[in-house]
Formats: C-alpha cells, structure tokens, sequence
C-alpha cells in the first residue's frame, strides 16, 4: 500500500510541476464551463433582443399599403425589390414579402439555424398574424358577431416533470456529460505521461528494476490518474455551479430580458437534489472513473511514445459521444433495466436518472455492478499488459 | 555472487542469448564486452528480473531470478546508457523517491544520499535543482545515485558512459573502482575496449548471443599481443 501512495504522490508531484497541464486540467474547467453554459444563450439572447428592438429591411413586391404600415409598426423597414428571393440571399434584406393571388409569401434565409433573417422573418409572420387577426375581428364585426367566437375555450400546458427534473433543466443532460467527458480529459495527460511518457524518456527501466511488485506501480500510476480525474471533473461541477451563479449575478438583466423574451431559451438549471443523490453521482462517478483509467492506463502502456498514446486515446472521446446520443433520445425509449448494463451507456442514463430524481435502485445498483465489472476486466487487461515484456520493451 | 548457468533468452524466432555461462565474485567488476545487438543489455536485463528468461537459470545475491525477483531486486542495482530519472523532479526527489522502496527514511535516507553525492561528486545543492536543469553527466550521476543507494551486492553498468563528457566519464570509471573496493560485485557491459581495460578484472566476450571467450583481464590482454580490442576482434573472427 505504501508502495502504491509513494508511486502517485510521484506521478502527481510531476503534473504538479507541469503548468500548463495543471491549468488544462483544473484552471481551464473552472473558466470555461459558465461560459459554454451561459455563453451562447447570453449572446444569442442579446443579439434576439436587438433584433427585436431595432428596425431592418424588409423587401416588399405588392404588399397592400396597409400591411405596410403593420410591419412598420412592427419595426421593419418594408423596400421595394425587384428580385425578393435574390435581395435575401445577397443580404441586401433580412427578408421579403411578396403579395400575389390572396397569398403572401416571406422569404428568409433559414437553413443555417439562428439567424438574424429568421428572427425578422418571425416578425414579418407576428406582423401579418395581428393583421390577420384585425382583419378577422372586424369581418365578425361587421357580421354582427363577437371576437370571443374564435376562443371558444382556453389551453394552458402545465409541466408535470419531477420537482428535480425541473430543477435540473440543461443538467439533466448536460451533467452525465460533462462528468463522462471531464473524468477522461482530465485524466488522460496523466495516464499518458505516466505510461508511454515513461517509455518515451527512458525512466520507466529504472522504475521496474525497484523491488516492488507489478501490480502496486500500476495501481499507484492508477491512483494519480483517479485524483487528477476526479480535481478536473469537481473544477468543471465547480465551474458549473459556482460560475453559473457569478454569471447569473453578473448578468442579471440581461439573463432575465433573454428569459422575458420571444425566444425563450433555457438556462442551464441547479441541482435540487438530497444527500442520497449526490451521494449517488459521487459513486456512479468513482466507478466509471476507476474503468476509463485502467483502460486509459492498458492504452498507454501499450503505446511507444507520448503522440502514439494520444492517438489511441483521443477516440475515446469520440466513444463518449455514442451514449450521449443515447441520452438525448433516452426519453423516446421506454427504459429497460438490462440498459443500465450496457457499458458508458450505463453511467450516462444513471447519472441523468439521479440529476431528475428518478433513478431506481434497481437501476442504480445494475449500473455499479457493471460498471465496477467492467473496471476490474479493464484493470485485469492492464495488469497483463504490464506483464508484457513486449509491451513494456516496445520503444 | 552472479551465477549465470545456460542462459537463454528467445523472441519468438529470434534467439537473442542462446546460453551464457559465467560467474562474478564480490569485489570483483566482470566486462561483458560485444558489438551493439550481441545480446548484452538482454543478458543484463534478464539479471535485473526485468526480461524473463527463456532458459538456463540465474542467481544474484543468492537469488534466484526467476523464482525470487523481488529479493533480487533489493540486492541488484542497473543502470543502462539510455535510462533516465525524472526530469521534473528535484535530484533529492528522485532520490528520495526510489529510496523508499529500500525502506529509507528520514536521517538514514540523508546518509546515504550524501554518500552516493560523495562517492559520485555530486555537489549537494545539485540536488535541489530539478533534473531538467541539470547537464547530460550530472543526469547520469543522479541516475547512478539511484542505483547505488540502496548499497546493492550488486550492480549492473550497461554502457553506463555513453553520452557522458570526458569529465563525467572519468568520475564514473572512478566510481566503479572504488565501488568494487567496497566488496561489491560489478558487472561493466560496454563496447569501448579501453574503459574496459581500465576497469575490469575478467571479461567475456558475447557476440550473436553466445560467450565466445571468458578469462582474466591478462588473459584476454595476452590473446591481443597486450591489446584488448585486438584480442576481443580476433576472437570473434574466429568464433564467426
């Protein structure tokens, strides 16, 4: 055991000595995770806002003079085009209205997401609805006829989702994932340099040569791994929360307008959960980590230098990626228990189970037990690569 | 204190040491002499318990190395041309590092660094610079702390001085001497004819695996007319 301390106090001492490695893994996470959360939705909101406010062009062909006066008041500058189609793709206007045979045609550019065009053609179609709508009130008017005729009853949509689920909001999603991806990106420099890195500068011989059993420095190399893993993945939960917070503070008005406004966009959500939950992410994340180390550690060992081993462990990121399209469609399928079985998939449905409050123990106590299963194999495959004169000789 | 019977070493086709026998003495530094790819840093490694070997038997210190590697290992200290220490650890760091694996602490731990510093003229505050800002030699000197701390029976130097400037080459072929005269027994593996001469007390010559010749320093001198890298190119043009 003592064996096991000396060799990760080592491996830690080492990172510890390596700036930019500390700050990619435990600095960086804290800055950048409010602002992946919070970010785009300030920026897209601010951007909506000003659209909404400001006033731009609109391209016009036999538009009646008084839906006219409805876009102006919706602060559109409606302009007379030749080719309304064209005038939106070269950008001369954010969108045109054509007017031919009873019909009213909007032109946008939308095929590329949230554009600014599409944001003028939703007030161009808010526009024509209060004029169709003015237009309906006062035929029924005419007719005698009371415009509560076209509200004969009133739909209201309540969210039933648990009092954690709402809480959660983007977390549900966003938690499994960032904790899936930040025990392995901040593990994976150490994995690495404790590994091929030792190959590749020649002091793994020396290392070997000590009296101290295989196993033991493999577990030792396996411990640093888990602390830096763990360091990154609380930065990136710490950067979530407490940067969430900071940036709520700091941008307040701003959050609120994006909230108050047409585009409601979500976000990002808080943890409501009770000891038992965090409790329950804490181990469902302890074990993935022990499993995507000693498979970081087998791929490590078993590459000749520092490039080599990123180049086996970089698609490991890309294999995050598999559950969490799983996750994103999970509430499509009607959940199995044998799902919780089912390797990365496992952790990422348990950890979103738990952020809703929905996890069962059954659920729970499948996930552990594969997950922990799984880690052992993968511990079991690293210990034999170790083991492997042409493994640990392959420089 | 080495006992080496029928050694063997194979890589599936390759058969790289296909059955060394020899024996080294305490006090006494052994040259294994060969050309790069005889099978030297093979043999060496498979003393150190770091290759296993595919055949014949071993014993360091009384060990045996395939059943004891363990005991071997707190008995034995390597150090090959290509091995390093840990660059962004202190010299004191790495030595405190693989110090504790031979249970040294504390007060003990400092005596035995000062007097690997000594015997190896390592200035004591080299020690607290970390290995990335020290030369080439002073590398090397550490790397050699690390296995001689421990005081080991035995020591393994396998081209110890490759990369090394005359000074530190000189310190090192100093050390070796000096550690013998401690009743330490050394093996000294090199392809530099001279350092050998200098050094070694017998000597094998190793060529394709095989030892193709085993003697005193004298009697090797004697089969090159009083020139050790004649006697070592004549015997293996007559072994080939």
């Amino acid at each position: 055991m003592n064996e096991i301390l000396i060799i990760a106090r080592k491996e830690l001492l080492s990172v510890v000595r390596e700036r930019r490695v500390l700050f990619t893994t435990l600095v960086l996470p804290i800055l950048i995770m409010p602002l992946l959360m919070f970010g785009p939705i300030l920026l897209f909101g601010n951007a909506a806002r000003q659209t909404q406010e400001s006033v731009q062009k609109v391209g016009v062909v036999g538009v009646p003079t008084v839906v006219l006066e409805e876009l102006r008041k919706a602060r559109v500058e409606p302009i007379e085009v030749a080719n309304p189609q064209e005038a939106v793709q070269n950008r001369e206007v954010q969108a045109a209205l054509v007017f031919e045979n009873g019909r009213y045609i909007i032109y946008g550019r939308l095929s590329s997401g949230a554009t600014q065009s599409a944001l003028v053609v939703e007030k161009v179609q808010a526009a024509l609805r209060a004029y169709k709508d003015q237009v309906v009130a006062e035929q029924l008017r005419a007719r005698g006829i009371g415009t509560d005729i076209l509200e004969p009853f009133s739909v209201e949509t309540q969210d039933a989702s648990r009092e954690q689920e709402r809480a959660a909001g983007l977390f549900a999603f966003l938690i499994p994932f960032f904790l899936v991806s930040f025990i392995q990106a901040g593990g994976m420099p150490v994995a690495v340099d404790a590994t091929a890195g030792e190959k590749e500068k020649g002091t793994l011989e020396a290392l070997l040569a000590a009296p101290v059993p295989l196993i033991q420095v493999l577990l030792g190399k396996g411990l640093a791994v888990f602390v830096m893993s763990l360091l990154s993945t609380f930065a990136a939960v710490a950067g979530l929360l407490l940067g969430g917070g900071v940036f709520r503070n700091l941008f307040a008005a701003q959050l609120q307008a994006v909230q108050n406004g047409e585009n409601q966009a979500q976000l990002g959500g808080a943890l409501a959960l009770d000891p038992l939950g965090y409790l329950a992410i804490l181990v469902t994340a302890v074990l993935f980590a022990l499993l995507i180390i000693a498979i970081m550690i087998s791929l490590g060992l078993y590459a000749r230098s520092f490039k080599e081993a990123q180049s086996y462990l970089s698609p490991l990121s890309l294999v995050m990626l598999i559950p969490l399209l799983f996750l994103q469609f999970s509430d499509f399928l009607k959940l199995q228990d044998w799902y919780f079985a089912l390797p990365l998939v496992n952790v990422m449905l348990a950890l979103s189970a738990i952020v809703k409050g929905a996890a069962t123990a059954t659920q729970l106590l499948i996930t552990w037990a594969s997950t922990l299963a799984y880690g052992a194999l993968a511990l079991y495959l690293a210990y034999r690569n170790f083991q492997r004169e042409d493994v640990v000789f392959r420089n | 204190m080495i006992e080496v019977v029928n050694l063997q070493k194979s890589y599936q086709k390759l058969q790289a040491v296909k059955g060394i026998s020899f024996s080294v003495q305490p006090g006494e530094v052994y040259g294994l002499l060969g050309p790069n790819g005889a099978g030297k840093t093979t043999t060496l490694r498979m003393l150190a318990t770091l290759l296993k070997p595919t055949g014949g038997s071993a014993k360091v210190a009384g060990f045996d190395v395939l059943r004891q590697p363990l005991e071997v290992r707190r008995n034995l200290g390597i150090v090959n041309g290509g091995m390093k220490v840990y660059d962004k650890l202190t010299g004191y760091e790495v030595l405190d590092f693989f110090g504790s694996f031979y249970d040294l602490w504390g007060p003990k731990l400092k005596e035995r660094i000062a007097w690997a510093a000594e015997l190896l003229h390592i200035e004591p505050s080299v020690l607290s610079k970390q290995v990335r800002q020290m030369s080439t030699g002073m590398q090397q000197k550490i790397v050699i702390a690390r296995a001689i701390l421990h005081q080991p029976q035995v020591l393994l130097l396998d081209e110890a001085t490759a990369g090394l400037d005359v000074f530190a080459r000189r310190a090192l072929l100093d050390f070796v001497k000096q550690y013998a005269g401690l009743g330490k027994t050394l093996v000294y593996s090199t392809h530099v004819m001279s350092e050998a001469e200098e050094v070694c007390d017998r000597v094998g010559f190793i060529d394709h695996g095989l030892l193709v010749f085993e003697g005193s320093l004298q009697e090797a001198l004697e089969l090159g007319s009083g020139n050790l890298e004649r006697a070592f190119i004549r015997r293996l043009e007559q072994a080939a």
